[in-house]
């Protein structure tokens, strides 16, 4: 357990991890080899015969619309794939991200019907969600409650909380529908074939791209980003260092709490609306974000590409459901889990012989 | 570190190792959780309209909900209103103790995964896999049999199909954790999500029944049900269900304390090197009792299936995530798991009173559900709320805690973290061994 985040990171590996990491960056050129070559196969297949299933498919994943439709997938999954990396770069496990995402977009939702403003709304939606991110805070860093039972704590109380609260004040779980923001065009770079899609979008998938970017740069290049990664690898360093380790953990869990919320604001208020039935809206994205940020290897720019792969392989399924191409709808709806779940298997691995070496380390 | 600090550090030691202060935590957490509810309640009253007369005054102000009424119909009126004079078994009691047979099975579910050291969140969907699997066997093992011998012949066979299925979609997480190494939080809950869809598309298709608009299978005979004897039956309670559910727990509690595999079981959850360096085979181990945890899920959704609604309906309430907080309140502990799934049949049951005698909303309950295991797994702080003075943590004791915490999602030191995962139980674990640390 104790070293669990320790032998991540990639600065610190001792040389005999060295090894373990090469096995692992492999199987991840792996997947992500296999993806792409399997991609342009099924273009070319595509191109050759326009008419047959890969040329349904091929044409699908070269529409603009698909693209569009993954970004905007992509932005809560991605957001709150940041704030985890933040909160576990740290050495804070934040599993209840999911919890963040809901309660940010029925508090997103609900301000921007009180005030009638978006942006307000959105603020708040960031607030909610800090604030729940501030108490799973207290919870473990300052009572060190088990990090994983709160995590699912905080997704269970934003599970319940948020149907709560909107039947409370709306009589049902779902919401009213709010105004949304108009997407934003870029001039001629909108009207690009497939690309244009990155060019005409929500004003959250902008807000996306300069968060990815903003945490790539925070985090490898400003004292509190190597702070962060020291309290996650060895806060003895650190607080010998005279950093107090309690702060910089505080201060990155009440972070990837503003990046979640984020995400769940931009969530809800794409659609207008939050619906709390079931596992509500949200519905598995802050999961799916702890995935992408694994397989992105706590990097912004991988968790941000990862993710794109999951939100693409929805897009795609979005699509094929309307197309109607043979598969049930039901079983298209859950290929974005089972590859998680693959994804994980292969990615979790090539971990294995790194991490067993050093379990005593960080132990004093 | 003085004498007398150290003779006071072992008595901090033993406190926290008894099972008394196990007992006083949850209870502990349970009144806080009520508290906290019954504040949330008086918010929410505020936040909706109501006429004046409809509203309880406290503290000078006017709120449209009353937190009084509430809690009185979530406990004694789940119970049946032992107090009212006119109790019967087959009121609100019998659907109590129905939740509560169901409880019983979650609860062991998580509670055994738990004690290996695993932290199944899978619970839900092992039981969507049982309960599927129970309804399409018994559906057609039906057809070949009948009469009173039926019933002693389908009920068991039907337990064996849930418990099976149940056990082998359990083994797959354990499986990926085991020899791929993949984090088992993260598989089960989407283990859970594939279920849910699998179960849909497949009662929504092939196995529909084609006389109902419901996305349900054909419905089971009476003979294929759990029979309900000495309560009428309008509940869909069965005591032989409870019976049973009650021989699992004192089964459990034997298994885990008593066989060798038990033993394998705890070591691998409570010390996983020191299990490794006794020959304990940690990959088995962890998919034995993950399967075995599985069979348990899958059981309830037998239950849920035979006794409950007779036909398998999509759309299965949370019972595998009620099971999670049953089993921290009941310290990962079979016995406990007892007392706590009885209370959270109360909890479930009573929601539905609450439902008819207020317009407080249901979801109150899933708040409850949050904070129960919110607080549960804070056993610091109540040791500071009783100490009365948090001058006594050590200084660095917070920063060394983050360090060890919580299992380490994807990545994967065999042995390392699946302590991490124990819950309540490693975090009190971990706190001492940091005492110890800070004074050395």
């Amino acid at each position: 357990m104790s070293d669990a985040s320790a032998d991540r990171d990639d600065d610190a590996a001792p040389a005999g991890e060295r090894e373990g990491r090469f096995e692992r960056y492999t199987t991840r050129t792996l997947v992500a080899g296999t993806t792409v070559a399997g991609v342009v196969t099924l273009l070319v297949a595509g191109l050759l015969f326009p008419d047959s299933l890969p040329g349904t498919l091929a044409a699908v994943l070269t529409s603009g619309d698909t693209l569009a439709a993954a970004l905007r997938l992509s932005v809560p999954i991605a957001f709150a794939a940041l704030g985890g990396i933040f909160a576990e770069k740290s050495g804070v496990i934040n599993i209840g991200l999911e919890g963040l995402l809901i309660i940010s977009a029925f508090g997103a939702i609900y301000v921007a019907d009180v005030t009638g403003g978006i942006w307000i709304g959105f603020v708040g939606g960031v607030a909610a969600s800090t604030l729940l991110a501030a108490l799973f805070a207290v919870v473990t860093i300052g009572f060190r409650a088990d990090q994983i039972i709160a995590g699912l704590a905080v997704w269970l109380i934003a599970l319940g909380l948020a149907p709560f609260a909107s039947q409370v004040i709306y009589g049902s779980p779902n919401t009213p529908t709010v105004a949304t923001s108009p997407s934003i065009s870029v001039p001629v770079l909108a009207e690009l074939p497939f690309l244009g899609a990155l060019f005409s979008a929500s004003p959250s998938v902008y807000l996306l791209f300069a968060a990815v970017a903003l945490s790539w740069y925070v985090l490898e290049r400003t004292p509190f980003g190597r702070w962060i990664r020291a309290s996650g690898e060895n806060p003895e360093a650190l607080d010998t260092a005279g950093v107090n380790v309690t702060r910089v953990r505080y201060a990155s869990v009440l972070l990837s709490g503003v990046l979640a919320g984020m995400g769940g604001a931009a969530l809800s208020l794409d659609l207008g609306q939050f619906t709390g039935n079931g596992p509500t809206m949200v519905n598995g994205k802050g999961f799916i974000a702890i995935v992408a940020y694994l397989f992105g290897n706590y990097n912004p720019v991988g968790a941000f590409l990862s993710t794109l792969l999951f939100a693409g392989l929805d897009a795609v399924q979005t699509v094929l459901q309307l197309q109607g191409i043979g598969i049930p709808r039901q079983l298209i709806r859950v290929a974005p889990f089972v590859v998680v779940i693959v994804v994980l298997a292969l990615v979790g691995r090539t971990r294995l012989p790194a991490a067993a070496g050093d379990h005593y380390e960080t132990e004093e | 570190m003085s004498a007398a600090d150290r003779a006071r550090d072992a008595l901090d030691r033993l406190a926290e190792a008894s099972a008394t202060e196990r007992v006083l935590i949850s209870s502990a957490a349970l009144v806080l959780s009520v508290l906290v509810g019954a504040a949330l309640v008086l918010v929410a009253g505020r936040m909706t309209a109501c006429t004046a007369d409809e509203a309880v005054y406290y503290f000078g102000t006017g709120f449209c909900y009353d937190p009084v009424v509430v809690f009185d119909r979530l406990f004694f009126g789940a119970l049946g209103d032992p107090l009212g004079g006119e109790w019967s078994p087959n009121g609100q009691f019998a659907v109590t103790l129905r939740e509560t047979t169901l409880l019983l099975f979650t609860g062991l579910s998580v509670a055994l995964a738990f004690r290996a050291g695993i932290f199944n969140i899978g619970t839900q969907g092992q039981m969507v896999a049982g309960a599927l699997a129970t309804a399409l066997g018994v559906g057609w093992a039906s057809a070949f049999v009948s009469g009173a011998l039926a019933t002693v012949a389908l009920v068991p066979f039907g337990v064996l199909v849930g418990a099976t299925v149940g056990g082998l979609y359990g083994a797959v997480p354990g499986a990926l954790k085991a020899y791929a190494d993949a984090n088992e939080v993260i598989t089960t809950i989407m283990l859970n999500f594939i279920a849910t869809g699998v179960a849909l598309y497949l009662v929504s298709g092939v196995f529909k029944d084609p006389n109902s608009a419901a996305n349900q299978t054909v419905p089971l005979p009476e003979f294929a049900r759990f029979p309900s004897l000495l309560f009428g039956g309008q509940q869909d309670f069965s005591l032989v269900a409870l019976l049973f559910g009650l021989v699992a727990v004192a089964g459990l509690y034997y298994v885990l304390e008593h066989t060798a595999f038990g033993y394998d079981v705890r070591t691998t959850g409570a010390q996983p090197e020191a299990a490794e360096y006794g020959g304990v085979d940690a990959e088995r181990t962890v998919v034995a009792s993950f399967a075995l945890s599985g069979a348990l899920g899958g059981v309830a959704g037998a239950m849920y299936v035979m006794m409950v609604l007779g036909t398998f309906q999509t759309g299965i309430p949370s019972y595998g995530f009620d099971g999670i907080t049953v089993s921290i309140l009941a310290g990962n502990n079979p016995l406990g798991v007892g007392v706590a799934a009885l209370l959270f049949g109360v909890l479930k049951s009573g929601t539905t009173v609450v439902q008819f005698a207020t317009d407080v909303p249901p979801q109150l309950v899933g708040v409850l559900r949050g904070l129960i295991i919110l607080f549960v797994a804070m056993p610091e702080f109540f040791r500071l709320l009783a100490r009365g003075l948090p001058g006594r943590r050590s200084g660095r004791g917070p920063e060394a805690a983050a360090t060890d915490g919580g299992v380490a999602v994807g990545d994967g030191t065999a042995s390392g973290e699946t302590a991490g995962s124990d819950g309540a139980e490693a975090a009190d674990e971990r706190g001492r061994e940091r005492r110890d640390g800070g004074g050395r």
